[in-house]
């Protein structure tokens, strides 16, 4: 909502995400912030931004295909293990480069993702959620099984490389991962304002009204699960080259839920709502684990362990609060904290 | 009224918390990590031992410490995650004086490894041979998996024996599919072959499996007449089971892994049980309960001591393994100069240290990655695990596989 008297003149000027210099400023700034963070912030918060920025891809690609086509899935674990083992194994074991190997990786993630989206035409809901399950166990039992992925014992890809210099870092791999999540923000940012992202936003809220407009259900269903499990193998081969080691356990089910909680936090079909569903649980698990040692020494009757494993506890618990009390996710407050700011002092 | 109380609790908390984060100015502390699973898969295992390993840590500094150097237990529940362990790893790495990092579970210890490596730290990590055929800065707790499944080959070829059988034994192995299930037949497969034992091909049945009977028919099919069940208590108590309601607890000896039925297990299913035989490191049963340490369990008020889980005993031995390194260190070369690469050489010289019987002697040395290397076998009579051997050295089975 915007202030009275503010309109647009021209399509372009309807079309911008960034409307007004001071939307440009505050980007400008906080690219530069970003962009510069590795030179004074610590080691562990570069590590936490590289592991925030790759979730928010995954997630990213999660609310293409949930938050805006309405397809269920619980299969961007898996998919994102297709894409750390295709990266691993196409610079570990072929020598191709990294910067090669990602988009391939993405691709790759996005052909298998096909199959599951193939189910799609035929079941939804609860039963979709079941058959991307299923496809979980598929990938991830193949993954076990396979000489090529190493079986039990996993892989280790190397550092990514370009002229002789290996990002073999955090602080060096930081510029990659976050580069790549931005482009990945703006392009899911991009897809979501197209005819297609309008498909998919068509599909979600009605599939029949949809086909009856002219929609091919299968094929944009088809081509959200791409989408999606293209984000899911780019941040499955930046794990990879970030955390040098690829193994089975690093991708379960359980991963797969915390993307989907993140969802419901953040808010369905919103960009923004991906950053504060991911920032939001990922900081608060942080925030446990930095409690939890602090707590248990002010009260030690609490126990080490107990205190600990609040992090579950307070998973489950913020889930339900936000399914009760904000279903639309934290982008939702987002929204209306925005239209108050933009109509102070009138309330509408 | 109201407002007030509020404020004063807040400023009263606050307090509490500076008081808590500001370390107390002349004490000499050091660090350790353990990054475990409190939640999740093997939770059943990391709770007990790190409560054994806490507590041990508590008493030791209620009694001044180790030459007045406090010993600071951080634990943190990876939830068996990769990137929460990792993360956590990098939270608590800047920690003052962190010496050495428990890493347990396998995915989680071979993804911390290399950085702790890195930061010249030591890591900590359940039995996987890898470590001990590749040496490095990783240490296991005990004899290496694929050793206990030597030594309970031994044990079953010394049982055919007994019972007067000729030909060879058919033995079958059954675990998790993962790395931890497959581990033991790195090396235990070809100790076997050595052995002339004739191995079933293998079974690994998904970590969470609610049902283990088309496995174990399997098993059965191949008419072994041993089988080895591998898995964190309570994964091997449902595998027997399930045996048993196939009769095949009639026919088969089953065997289980050191992390397999511990006593509170075998109180689920003491009939499906009877009989079975534990290759177990540390202390189990009776054994464990009346060790003069487990009074520890109650008098931190973990609850009775018939209630005791023996993994207890682990976290006691790891925290008496550091324990004897800091003493060594400290009188090497001082708290001043104490760091990870002081104490990654002391735990090489650590060989033949008692843990006062928890567990063999320590075997750390420039060339031993394994926290012992004696094995004690247990049986469960009456519902009841009842100790049928001493310690026995387990067989170096690392050695006969290529890594």
């Amino acid at each position: 909502m915007r202030p009275c008297g503010t309109f647009d003149e021209r399509y372009s000027q309807d079309m911008a995400i960034l409307r007004i210099k001071r939307h440009w400023a505050v980007l400008i700034g906080a690219l530069i912030l970003l962009y510069t963070f590795p030179l004074y912030g610590s080691y562990y918060f570069i590590s936490l931004i590289n592991s925030l920025s790759i979730t928010i891809i995954i997630v990213l690609g999660l609310q293409l295909v949930s938050g805006y086509c309405g397809q269920i899935s619980f299969g961007q674990a898996a998919f994102m293990a297709v894409g750390a083992y295709t990266s691993a194994i196409l610079t570990g074991k072929l020598g191709v480069s990294f910067f090669i190997a990602l988009p391939l990786s993405g691709m790759v993630s996005g052909l298998i993702g096909l199959g599951g989206g193939a189910p799609s035409l035929r079941i939804k809901g609860f039963y979709l959620a079941m058959a991307t399950i299923a496809i979980h166990f598929v990938v991830m039992w193949l993954i076990l099984h396979l000489q090529i992925t190493g079986t039990t014992q996993g892989l280790h890809p190397p550092a990514p490389r370009m002229a002789g210099f290996e990002f073999d870092s955090d602080e060096k791999i930081y510029y990659i991962i976050v580069t790549v999540m931005l482009l990945m923000t703006y392009g899911a940012r991009n897809i979501v304002r197209t005819r297609v992202g309008r498909a998919f936003v068509a599909i979600r809220d009605n599939d029949l009204a949809a086909e009856v407009m002219g929609i091919e259900l299968y094929r944009y269903k088809l081509l959200a699960f791409f989408i999606s499990c293209f984000y899911a193998g780019i941040a499955g081969s930046l794990w990879a080259h970030w955390i040098q080691m690829v193994h089975p356990e690093q991708f379960t089910l359980l991963h797969a839920l915390n993307y989907i909680g993140m969802l419901i936090v953040g808010g369905g079909g919103s960009i923004p709502g991906v950053f504060f569903g991911v920032l939001f649980l990922r900081l608060l698990d942080e925030g446990v684990m930095f409690i939890a040692p602090i707590l248990s020494s002010v009260f030690p009757w609490i126990g080490i362990h107990p205190a600990a494993s609040m992090s579950v506890s307070v998973f489950g618990i913020v889930l339900i609060l936000f399914l009760i009390f904000e279903p639309r996710g934290l982008a939702h407050r987002w929204e209306i904290f925005k239209a108050s700011y933009r109509l102070y002092p009138f309330s509408h | 009224m109201k407002m007030r109380k509020i404020s004063f609790g807040i400023v009263g908390l606050a307090f509490l918390f500076v008081l808590s984060v500001i370390p107390g100015y002349a004490q000499k502390e050091v660090t350790y990590l353990s990054l475990a699973d409190y939640t999740a898969a093997i939770a059943g295992l990391n709770v007990p031992a790190d409560m054994g390993c806490e507590d041990y840590f508590k008493e030791l500094n209620a009694k001044g410490g180790v030459d007045g150097v406090k010993i600071k237990f951080i634990g943190v529940d990876t939830r068996y995650d990769v990137a929460r362990g990792v993360s956590a790893y990098k939270r608590y790495r800047t920690e003052p004086k962190l010496l050495v990092v428990n890493a347990i579970g396998t995915p989680i210890g071979k993804a911390v490894a290399p950085l702790v490596a890195k930061d010249k730290l030591i890591t900590l990590v359940p039995g996987d041979g890898e470590f001990q055929a590749h040496l490095g800065r990783v240490f296991i707790w005990g004899p290496a998996y694929q050793d206990s499944f030597a030594a309970t080959i031994d044990w079953i070829l010394s049982d055919w024996k007994k019972k007067g059988k000729t030909g060879a034994p058919k033995v079958g192995y059954i675990s998790w599919d993962n790395p931890y299930g497959k581990e033991f037949l790195r090396g235990g497969k070809e100790y076997a072959e050595k052995m002339g034992v004739s191995l079933a091909p293998p079974e690994f049945f998904p970590p969470g499996s609610l049902d283990h009977s088309v496995y174990l028919t399997r098993l059965a099919k191949a008419e072994v007449n041993y089988i080895f069940v591998g898995g964190v208590d309570p994964t091997p108590t449902n595998v027997i089971r399930d045996a048993h309601k196939l009769g095949l607890t009639k026919t088969i000896q089953f065997f289980c892994d050191y992390w397999g039925p511990t006593s509170l297990g075998t109180r689920l299913h003491p009939e499906a049980l009877e009989g079975v035989v534990i290759v177990s490191y540390y202390l189990r049963g009776d054994d464990a309960r009346n060790h003069p340490l487990a009074n520890l369990w109650t008098k931190y008020g973990r609850g009775k001591i018939e209630d005791m889980n023996e993994v207890y005993t682990i976290g006691m031995s790891w925290a008496m393994t550091f324990e004897a390194a800091l003493k060594m260190a400290l009188k090497e070369v001082g708290y001043k100069k104490l760091d990870g690469e002081v104490i990654y050489q002391t735990y090489q010289k650590l060989t033949g240290i008692e843990r006062a019987g928890l567990q063999g002697p320590c075997a750390y040395s420039p060339t031993s990655r394994r926290g012992s290397l004696e094995v004690k076998f247990y049986q469960v009579k009456a519902g009841k695990v009842v100790s049928i051997s001493d310690w026995i050295k387990a067989p170096d089975a690392v050695s006969l596989h290529k890594f």
